[in-house]
């Protein structure tokens, strides 16, 4: 829809893109909530509806003018429209990070320490972030008495050192919640639980190679019903026959569950403060 | 880009079922009764919410890591009932956010909820926080403020991924009162296990039709369960067509309802 621009007509372009911001928010900001409400229903509705019939429309047809859906080059552009706009809220978080945490350290609240542990960290990811990304990986100075070199390593003790590792200690406190998490599900105190159990148990060993050794005397010839026994065969039978059925049942559930909120969303039927208020005060 | 289309048949289906819907809605609206079975984990919110009140602890309220989307929308919709609660009782409520644009919307819906209950001097901002985006870094957040601060109530309502044991395991070891809902099939099983309560597939979309008992959203729950009842009936039909050309390939040559919806 719109080609890529360059010299004086790209920075046209910013100019009128950010006026064009400006003058929404403005606008946005000084109008009155009713009209405020009344602006996002009618944004919900333009855009469900363009969703909407760009996807149930056909992609080609005679009756459209040059045969094709005349609404799918749009959808490019309506994507980047949103993405820029979400864009603009990261520097909604980072100021909501700034502040709780400058609070913190203001107040001397406790742990104010890891206030500043937090400033620390972020002034060093985003200084170090961008610099590595503009200096070469060579021992050429980059300033401040440090090489090109210098600022890629410290850049990658923080990322691949500090930031990595501490997500991959945190996943594998994950074996042992699964552990506890079993423990507790696995105590036979019902009916239901016992047979949960019976088939955890078929589907676990099932998976491992002791399992297969269990039960290698069985045929394995899918002629022979005695197969079914080998315990992989009856672990994949227990999870692509009845988990799969249960799973796409609930999926099933979810999709028409969506489809109800999203039409709730679209008319603007949906409690909310986005929408009318429609409870009463109790 | 080369976008996707429906079919005919799709469309007709989707056309049918939104009606369905829409018809339901209008029903409830114009004052007819209509009937919705009881959902434990949803009834559970407010035990969870008295608990807190009770035990003079803060409660805890997380999305998982979704942005804006149908899924944060009920989330949201069920946070505003869970803030207009805490409002009430004058219980604290933590908001941990992983995403931005959501952090901006559930600070707006807490403020409104305590406004709406006469209490906008209760609302405290700097409960609602942004933590990170990233994954583990925010599980490790959450998890840090279920312990600093002894949550009694947790609720996780919103998409999850493999953060979703980490954090019930971690509430289970605060002792504190559970409540779990999500559309993720995949996670469902840990919720299952660690939560108290799981409200799981559709019912996570009556969340806000259940908790409010509006007439519009009353209608679109039951509505959902008749485009529920639609859908079954063509798993059966689609079920037998496929046996029947299984066992009577002349006559029935292929099976014209998946050739229909399958395009």
């Amino acid at each position: 829809m719109f080609g890529p621009a360059h010299g004086a007509k790209l920075w046209i372009y910013i100019g009128a893109t950010t006026a064009a911001f400006v003058a929404v928010f403005a606008v946005l900001h000084w109008l009155p909530v009713r009209f405020k409400r009344w602006l996002v229903v009618v944004c919900a509705f333009l855009g469900g509806l363009f969703y909407s019939l760009e996807y149930y429309l056909p992609a080609k047809h005679r009756w459209f003018p040059g045969g094709e859906n005349p609404l799918s080059p749009l959808v490019i552009p309506m994507g980047n429209a949103v993405a820029v706009v979400s864009g603009f809220a990261l520097a909604l978080g980072l100021i909501n990070l700034g502040l709780v945490h400058g609070r913190n350290i203001a107040r001397a609240r406790p742990g104010w320490y890891n206030s500043v542990a937090f400033f620390v960290a972020l002034i060093s990811m985003i200084v170090f972030g961008l610099w590595q990304s503009y200096v070469p990986d060579a021992a050429r100075a980059a300033g401040l008495g440090l090489s090109g070199r210098q600022v890629h390593r410290v850049y990658d003790v923080l990322f691949s050192g500090l930031f990595q590792p501490l997500g991959a200690t945190l996943f594998s406190v994950l074996a042992f919640y699964i552990a506890s998490a079993a423990f507790r599900a696995f105590r036979i105190r019902t009916a239901e639980a016992a047979f949960m159990m019976v088939s955890a148990f078929v589907v676990m060993l099932g998976q491992v190679p002791v399992g297969q050794w269990l039960t290698r005397g069985l045929p394995t010839s899918v002629e022979n019903p005695l197969h079914y026994f080998r315990l992989e065969n009856a672990a994949n039978w227990l999870l692509n026959t009845w988990s799969m059925a249960g799973m796409r049942a609930v999926d099933f559930g979810i999709a028409v569950g969506a489809l109800a909120m999203a039409l709730r969303v679209w008319l603007s039927l949906e409690r909310g403060s986005f929408f009318e208020v429609r409870e009463s005060k109790k | 880009m080369r976008s996707e289309h429906a079919n005919l048949g799709q469309a007709l289906l989707f056309l049918s079922v939104s009606l369905v819907i829409l018809a339901a809605i209008l029903m409830s609206r114009r004052g007819r009764q209509l009937f919705i079975r009881r959902i434990p984990g949803l009834s559970a919110i407010d035990e969870a919410v008295g608990r807190a009140t009770e035990m003079g602890r803060p409660i805890l309220f997380t999305f998982g890591l979704i942005t804006i989307d149908i899924v944060s929308m009920q989330a949201l919709a069920i946070l505003s009932h869970i803030a207009r609660l805490a409002a009430r009782f004058g219980n604290r409520l933590i908001v941990p956010l992983a995403d931005v644009p959501l952090f901006t919307l559930a600070e707006e819906v807490c403020r409104e909820a305590y406004a709406a209950e006469g209490k906008p001097e209760a609302f405290n901002p700097d409960d609602i926080i942004f933590l990170s985006d990233q994954q583990f870094a925010y599980a490790a957040g959450v998890i840090g403020i279920m312990h600093r601060e002894r949550v009694s109530s947790a609720f996780y309502f919103g998409y999850f991924y493999a953060e979703s044991l980490l954090l019930a395991e971690s509430g289970q070891i605060a002792g504190a009162v559970q409540v779990a809902g999500t559309p993720a099939t995949t996670q469902i099983p840990f919720f299952m296990v660690a939560t108290d309560y799981t409200i799981i597939g559709d019912e996570y979309f009556a969340g806000s039709a259940y908790l409010s008992r509006e007439p519009t959203l009353v209608g679109s729950l039951v509505g959902q369960d008749v485009g529920k009842g639609i859908m079954l009936l063509l798993i059966v039909a689609g079920t037998v067509l496929a046996v029947l050309n299984k066992i009577m390939p002349g006559i029935f040559t292929q099976n014209y309802l998946a050739k229909w919806l399958g395009g």
